[in-house]
This record gives C-alpha cells, sequence and structure tokens, in this order.
C-alpha cells in the first residue's frame, strides 16, 4: 500500500504490522500525537497493529481488530482506530492512512474467513462523514434505539497492492 | 481532571472538535462502540444479521471472496522469505480452479489449452509456458496478473536451484579462478 504525501506529491510505500511491546511503549510516551490510551489494549483479546513508512519506525496510524467468530457476528471488528497527529486536518503530511487501516481491516477479514465483513460502531455524529471518506457503506438503524447504526458489511475494500 | 488519570473517548472526541471538523474527525479516528448491554444488543443484532447476509449470498459474492482470498494467499507467499515446497505454481493454479467450482477439462476448454498440457501442468511435469500464464491473467480479468503468477514460477525456480546439491557440484568442475573469500563466512 502506498501513502500520498501532500507536499512533494509523491506516494511512499507503507506497511502494517502487529504492535510489539516496545511500540506501546513508544506511543504511551508520545502523547502529543496520539490522544488514545493504546496501552490498555495490549492485554486485551483484540490485535493492535500499526501502519508506517517502509523507510522509516515512525508510526502514523494504529488500529485495533477484534475478531468474532463464525458462530457469533462472524467479522472483524474495528474497535478503534487513530492517527498521528501530524497527519490529521488541513495540514497533513500524509493522506489516507484511516483508509489504509480499513482496507486492512477488510483483507484481514477475508484471510480469516469472515467474507470481508467489517463492523463498526461509529458515533452517530460521525456517520455520514465516514460514508464520505470511505464511500457508500451498508448501514441500518437499531430498531431498539435510533439514534444507535451499526455499520455490517464493508466489503467493498480491496487493500491496494 | 485528576493528573495522569486518561481523559474519557467523549471528553477526547469534545476537545478534538475544538480543533478539526466532523469530517476531518472521521478520517482520522473510530471511536470505541457502545458497552454492556447494548454492545451484546448490537452484537445480536449483528449476528442476525450476518447470519441472513451468508444465507442470501449471490453464487458471485462469494466467488469474489474466494478468489480475493487466494489472491492473499498468493501475495502473502510472496512477501515472505520462507519457502514452502507444497505452495508451488501447481498448487495455486489447482486452488483456481477448485474455487471456480470447474473440472480440469472444463477449465482448459475456457482458455483454450490442450487438456492433457493442463494436466501435466498441474502435476508438475511440464513447466507453464508464457501462453498458459497471459491466459491466465486474461482468464482472470487480471484480477491475478501474469506478474504474480511469473513470480510465484521464480520463487519456486529459486528454491529447486537453491536445493540441487547433484548438479551443483557437477558443474563445479568446470569453473576456474573464482573468488577466493565468502560473504558468508566473512561476516562470522
Amino acid at each position: 500500500m502506498f501513502l500520498h504525501e501532500y507536499v512533494t506529491g509523491k506516494c511512499h510505500p507503507a506497511i502494517i504490522e502487529l504492535m510489539t511491546k516496545k511500540d506501546f511503549d513508544v506511543v504511551k510516551r508520545d502523547k502529543g500525537r496520539f490522544k488514545f490510551d493504546w496501552h490498555k489494549y495490549k492485554l486485551q483479546i483484540c490485535e493492535v497493529y500499526k501502519l508506517q513508512l517502509k523507510r522509516t519506525n515512525i508510526i502514523l496510524g494504529l488500529i485495533c481488530l477484534t475478531e468474532h467468530c463464525k458462530e457469533t457476528a462472524d467479522a472483524i471488528e474495528i474497535s478503534l482506530i487513530e492517527v498521528s497527529a501530524e497527519n490529521r486536518g488541513k495540514g497533513k503530511q500524509y493522506g489516507n492512512i484511516a483508509g489504509c487501516l480499513i482496507a486492512f481491516a477488510c483483507q484481514q477479514s477475508i484471510e480469516k474467513d469472515h467474507g470481508g465483513y467489517v463492523l463498526l460502531a461509529p458515533k452517530t455524529r460521525l456517520l455520514k462523514h465516514y460514508q464520505t471518506a470511505y464511500g457508500p457503506l451498508y448501514t441500518y438503524q437499531n430498531r431498539r434505539k435510533a439514534t444507535r447504526y451499526h455499520v455490517p458489511g464493508w466489503r467493498r475494500g480491496r487493500p491496494s497492492d | 481532571m485528576k493528573k495522569g488519570k486518561s481523559k474519557s473517548y467523549d471528553e477526547i472526541f469534545e476537545a478534538l472538535q475544538q480543533e478539526y471538523t466532523l469530517e476531518e474527525i472521521a478520517e482520522s479516528f473510530v471511536f470505541p462502540g457502545p458497552q454492556g448491554p447494548e454492545r451484546e444488543a448490537m452484537l445480536a443484532e449483528f449476528t442476525a444479521f450476518r447470519k441472513h447476509a451468508r444465507a442470501t449470498e449471490t453464487p458471485e459474492e462469494k466467488l469474489i471472496v474466494r478468489m480475493l482470498e487466494l489472491r492473499f494467499q498468493v501475495q502473502h507467499y510472496l512477501k515472505t522469505d520462507a519457502v514452502d515446497e507444497h505452495l508451488h505454481f501447481a498448487h495455486f493454479l489447482k486452488e483456481y480452479i477448485t474455487r471456480l467450482a470447474k473440472t480440469n477439462k472444463d477449465f482448459a476448454a475456457d482458455i483454450d489449452i490442450d487438456p492433457a498440457e493442463l494436466s501435466l501442468v498441474l502435476n508438475r511435469r511440464r513447466q507453464p509456458t508464457d501462453k498458459l500464464i497471459y491466459r491466465l491473467q486474461i482468464h482472470s480479468n487480471e484480477n491475478f496478473p501474469a506478474v504474480l503468477w511469473f513470480k510465484l514460477l521464480e520463487k519456486e525456480r529459486a528454491y529447486e536451484l537453491s536445493r540441487n546439491k547433484e548438479l551443483i557440484d557437477k558443474e563445479r568442475k568446470h569453473v576456474k579462478k573464482g573468488l577466493t573469500f565468502s560473504f558468508k563466512k566473512l561476516s562470522k
């Protein structure tokens, strides 16, 4: 996969790998770049992955994935995503970091035999923006609570080579 | 807030809204979903949805998933340095045909190849020709490009070359005035 650098217009190869113990320590110390408390996901059943450029070891984005087995939701849940501070908003350095992380979740869902289904429960106020940023998601409203949305299927994602 | 205590996700969300638009937040964050009974209800509903989706999946949708899975397997295998002698070109071609739910004969007809030739390739008695590889690319609508198949062959060939001790020893007597140092030994 490739990340687009806004200043130069160039694309740079990036990789996604599982977080190591050392990475968690780095992220914990780097409070200026990451706001979530990622350390508490270190020992949980979910898996935390990092995205970085191939040529550096600077973490640019993080994703926490939870696998739901075939007998239950039969999908990969995106529990959390965070892009580093310098890559958010108007002056961001690299684009499409979260998009690459979401595509990676889709790939994991295929590889782990969940049919490409990815689940996340977005904040209601963000739902339409996820749809704008990542394409027309199949969503439906929870009948029990009108303000809660689910994103049951995200099968459009084909990670770039 | 007490020093050292981490902010709640709602607090972080509120703080982010001072700095970024909602669109920018969605481009950079996914917040955790509901917890407790609400999460249980959400998962139960999703499980029902998923069950229904599985039951109503079209054959084309199933094929897309199966082929994507195979392509990821090939890419993953090519990315790793490790060699698995069972994961050769013929293995992945057999998988491709199996996932199409076709017989070898039907598939050979689809790509206009002699069934006997396909059989020899699948049984590793003959190397696939460029013609076959390009036809695989065309058949797969470029979802499995020729380069992907060539890389599989290349990896297989590299493995065979590194293990053919008999041939290496046979060729040794033809080589004179070679390099006397070895990078392997120098690095020790």
